[in-house]
């Protein structure tokens, strides 16, 4: 039965920070590493210092952080324990080596069996966070349109990581019968489109109608958003896999951009009747992150349905690439990043004074200022990345690169001080 | 919104963590009414079932009332029914949101 108090079921504060702690190393090791290889972000897509960056993205920022979001929220929103603490724990010990490893192997196109462990350990290691989330998904008593979300993002995350592991095997010896760049658009839209969009998709309803005290009973262009979506990667993983289906890849282009559609409705109505009007700098990531996608799809449907000539094909395939993980996710994870940690460090020290005397709100651990100049300088790179891939031009990729980096080191500092912060 | 007045002016002390606005003002606390006894039942909604801050306030809350001369006791009940919508923050609530 609900209580309405729901932090009763939040797992320890260790596991969501030993998370985040990972998400925010991997942010700056991204960063450094792409103000070095900026050069790399030119040209076809694979390529080992280019897969070797995407995977640092997805497996060194994103992922952690959102399994980090997903053990705080599951448990918070549906009133149901973690299934397992240790079992992630566990994931989390197993998760780190194999990480590390297939950026390493993808990097230096090291192709032996320690490719293959790496990818080994980094499938179990997912499909543990998965059981494991999707069994306290389970306890619930009722899944909302964000279960719904969660669900089918971490079902498409279990095939992104299968996809992958047999992506690693291939590479070492090739047994897949279809071509591997075919099975790596497939693994790429699994884990960007069918895990990530629908995931901020669900938790954006639940987060946006909270942090907006927002009500919007209506929730049927997001459940509209649920199924264009799905079905869209599900028809762009057919079109990709088994090519020369061009019917399955259109239709696939037209679902994933409805999808985006009806989100972009649901987040209007939530943003019109907000109580809450003045802005904050997590909101601002938010736009930037809805502008981003919106030009991602953009360029995804070029790349896919228009016959561009062979260098503007390329960059544009890599400019969608980065739009989506670059531009949208990071914006997206930054932003709320700047909500969940300041709730998280005022949970865990501030709230046992509440009544007792003045505590600040969780808003207040940290100045608006460096939050702003953070912002400039992220969306000032990502804008210089996106156009120096788009018009190959290097210096600007460069120029983009260390903007990125600085504002990368600013979010690191800014969440340092939230975390430092005490009664 | 039926609060007896000493009691009203305590639980505006007590802030919800995210907006930093206090309770009555964001329309949470629905009753508090003190006995002669100095017990005080205090009937309070969150701005969601899943409020994460839910446990706190409701700490937060009998930890002020607490202090207040004369109360002796404290105790807290939580109600959905009616759930909380944004029309129940009051008008000083709503500048301080940003509502012109």
């Amino acid at each position: 039965m609900s209580t309405g108090l729901a932090t009763r079921y939040a797992p320890s504060f260790r596991l969501i920070a030993a998370h985040f702690g990972l998400g925010l190393l991997g942010l700056l090791v991204l960063s450094a590493a792409l103000a070095w290889r900026a050069s790399a972000l030119h040209g076809h897509y694979f390529q080992p210092a280019l897969l070797g960056l995407v995977h640092l993205c997805v497996l060194g920022w994103l992922v952690p952080i959102a399994i980090g979001a997903l053990h705080q929220l599951v448990p918070v929103v549906f009133e149901v324990p973690v299934r397992s603490e240790r079992a992630a724990w566990t994931a989390l010990a197993l998760y780190v080596p194999g990480a590390v490893g297939l950026i390493g192997h993808l990097w230096m196109f090291a192709t032996g069996w320690g490719l293959v462990a790496s990818a080994g350990a980094l499938v179990v290691a997912v499909w543990l966070y998965i059981a494991n989330l999707l069994l306290t998904l389970a306890r619930a008593e009722r899944v909302t349109l964000t279960g719904a979300y969660m669900i089918a993002a971490l079902v498409w995350l279990a095939i992104a990581a299968g996809i992958g592991f047999a992506l690693a095997w291939n590479l070492h010896a090739p047994f897949l019968y279809v071509d591997h760049l075919r099975w790596l658009r497939g693994h790429a839209h699994a884990a960007g489109l069918g895990f990530f969009v629908l995931l901020v998709m669900g938790v954006a309803y639940r987060l946006l109608e909270m942090f907006l005290l927002s009500h919007v009973p209506d929730t049927r262009p997001g459940r509209v958003a649920l199924v264009a979506i799905n079905a869209a990667t599900a028809m762009l993983l057919v079109a990709f896999v088994f090519g020369d289906v061009p019917a399955l890849a259109i239709a696939g282009v037209v679902a994933a951009a409805v999808g985006v559609a009806a989100f972009f409705v649901q987040v209007a109505w939530l943003w019109r009747a907000r109580m809450r009007r003045r802005a904050d700098t997590a909101w601002h990531h938010t736009a930037a992150s809805l502008g981003y996608l919106a030009i991602a799809v953009a360029a995804g449907a070029a790349a896919a349905l228009v016959p561009l000539p062979a260098p503007w094909r390329e960059r544009v395939a890599l400019a969608y690439g980065f739009l989506v993980f670059g531009g949208f996710l990071t914006s997206v994870v930054v932003g709320q990043l700047y909500k969940i940690a300041p709730f998280l460090v005022w949970f865990h020290r501030f709230s046992a004074y509440v009544g007792l005397k003045q505590v600040p709100a969780a808003s207040e651990l940290l100045p608006a200022a460096p939050q702003r100049v953070q912002w400039v300088l992220m969306h000032a790179g990502i804008a210089a990345l996106a156009a120096g891939i788009a018009l190959a031009a290097g210096p600007l990729r460069l120029a983009g690169a260390v903007l990125f980096g600085g504002s990368s080191a600013l979010v690191a500092r800014n969440l340092w001080t939230i975390y430092r912060r005490q009664p | 919104m039926t609060i007896d007045e000493p009691l009203q002016t305590a639980l505006r002390e007590v802030m919800d963590p995210e907006t930093g606005i206090n309770l009555v003002d964001l329309g949470l606390i629905r009753s508090a009414h003190k006995d002669p006894h100095g017990a005080v039942i205090v009937t309070m909604t969150l701005t969601t079932p899943a409020c994460p801050a839910g446990e706190m306030m409701v700490e937060g809350v009998k930890r002020r009332l607490l202090r207040v001369d004369g109360v002796a006791d404290v105790e807290v009940e939580i109600t959905f029914e009616p759930p909380w919508t944004p029309e129940e923050i009051t008008p000083a609530g709503r500048a301080e949101l940003g509502w012109r």
